[in-house]
């Protein structure tokens, strides 16, 4: 399933999250890559150097075996963002801080950090607290535009959204009977419009 | 599921009418049907119903329950009770659909029982939303319902199974277990 945050090597989700950017410090000089950090004419990476890396790379450098990086938690994990979170999880802007935040969050505890275990107590209680408001304005949102419903939710909350008005839509066409109808398949439909198109190109 | 599926469930249920014409039984995969003749009452599935009923072959009786004062009492338990009560159809809300649109003419209140069987449902959809609600901010792991319909859970399948996946995956971040990357 798209929606799912579980991360499985192919899902686009999942690519998508881990690319997140980790600010990071080097801890062992890494030579002949002194271009990653813009703010040096260096040739290699000293020890010491803050820079920015996405997680999959930072992933790899930083680990119990090697410990070439060490990372720092990005500010919407920390404690202040936390408490925010805590104190109404309703208002905040979890696209805005990062477009999979769960996903991303979930990613962040490989590394064995001091504040793993809260990171994970605060997204599920923020799941838990935002999700009657998913629930109710998916469900209640019917034909009208749902941009300004939808641009506070990170993008796992998004896919629940999806499927909250789907679920509204199909029940709403079969009280009005407008499943009985018969309509074309959208495969043909389009498939016509792709001969027409392809029909004037030609002329 | 799709409600058109869900009904199509429900067209399995066995309605009254009342025949106009007269025909041997008739044996179908789900059992025989019939003999009919003319005002003698006989039980056939709804989708039978609906059809003889569009080519004006017969008059339908309405089920039990579907009664303005027996839904008004049904009401009235469903709002005073903190939990879902016992419906009187397993596809009352299908059956209500179908023969409404197709009969309105053999149902006495015809607008009434719409109006009451909506009602019923819209309390009862308020009252799973609730305890959906109640259930995800709680660390159940699991929560019993009784006396749910197919087309209510149908409502909220997608939505719910979709949450509950989502919160399994941060209960397992609490719990230490992460998952590998290529499982």
């Amino acid at each position: 399933m798209s929606s799912s945050i579980n991360d499985h090597f192919f899902s686009i989700d999942s690519i998508l999250a881990t690319q997140e950017r980790l600010p990071c410090k080097v801890e062992l000089p890494i030579f002949r890559l002194g271009y990653l950090d813009s703010a040096t004419d260096g040739n290699d990476l000293l020890p010491g150097t803050k820079l920015e890396m996405p997680f999959w790379m930072a992933q790899s450098l930083c680990s119990r075996r090697r410990h070439i990086i060490s990372i720092e938690l990005p500010k919407q994990y920390r404690g202040s963002y936390r408490e925010i979170l805590d104190a109404d999880a309703n208002v905040v802007d979890l696209h805005k801080m990062g477009p999979y935040y769960y996903a991303f969050g979930t990613q962040l505890l490989r590394f064995d950090h001091a504040d793993g275990s809260d990171i994970a107590k605060s997204l599920l209680m923020t799941f838990q607290m935002r999700f009657r408001k998913i629930m109710d304005s998916s469900r209640n949102s019917f034909n009208e535009d749902t941009c300004s419903l939808t641009n506070k939710l990170d993008e796992t909350e998004r896919s629940l959204f999806k499927a909250g008005q789907k679920e509204l839509n199909d029940f709403q066409r079969w009280e009005t009977r407008e499943t009985e109808k018969l309509m074309t398949s959208k495969m043909v439909r389009n498939h016509r419009k792709r001969k027409r198109a392809a029909l004037e190109e030609i002329s | 599921m799709d409600p058109a599926e869900v009904e199509f469930l429900a067209e399995k249920e066995l309605v009254k009418i009342v025949p106009n014409f007269t025909q041997d039984k008739i044996f179908l995969i789900g059992g025989d049907i019939g003999p009919f003749s003319p005002s003698l009452p006989v039980s056939v599935p709804l989708w039978m119903a609906v059809n003889l009923k569009q080519g004006q072959k017969c008059r339908l009786v309405p089920p039990d329950w579907m009664d303005v004062e027996k839904l008004k009492d049904k009401k009235q338990e469903e709002m005073d009770s903190k939990f879902f009560t016992a419906m009187p159809s397993d596809q009352y809300m299908e059956v209500t659909q179908l023969i409404l649109k197709s009969a309105t003419d053999d149902i006495p209140h015809a607008d009434e029982i719409r109006t009451l069987v909506k009602d019923i449902w819209d309390l009862r959809i308020a009252k799973l939303r609730s305890s959906i609600d109640t259930f995800v901010r709680s660390d159940a792991t699991h929560a019993k319902l009784n006396h749910l319909t197919l087309m209510e859970l149908n409502t909220v399948r997608p939505f719910l199974t979709q949450a509950l996946d989502h919160m399994h995956v941060l209960r397992n971040n609490i719990s230490g277990r992460i998952q590998s990357t290529q499982d």
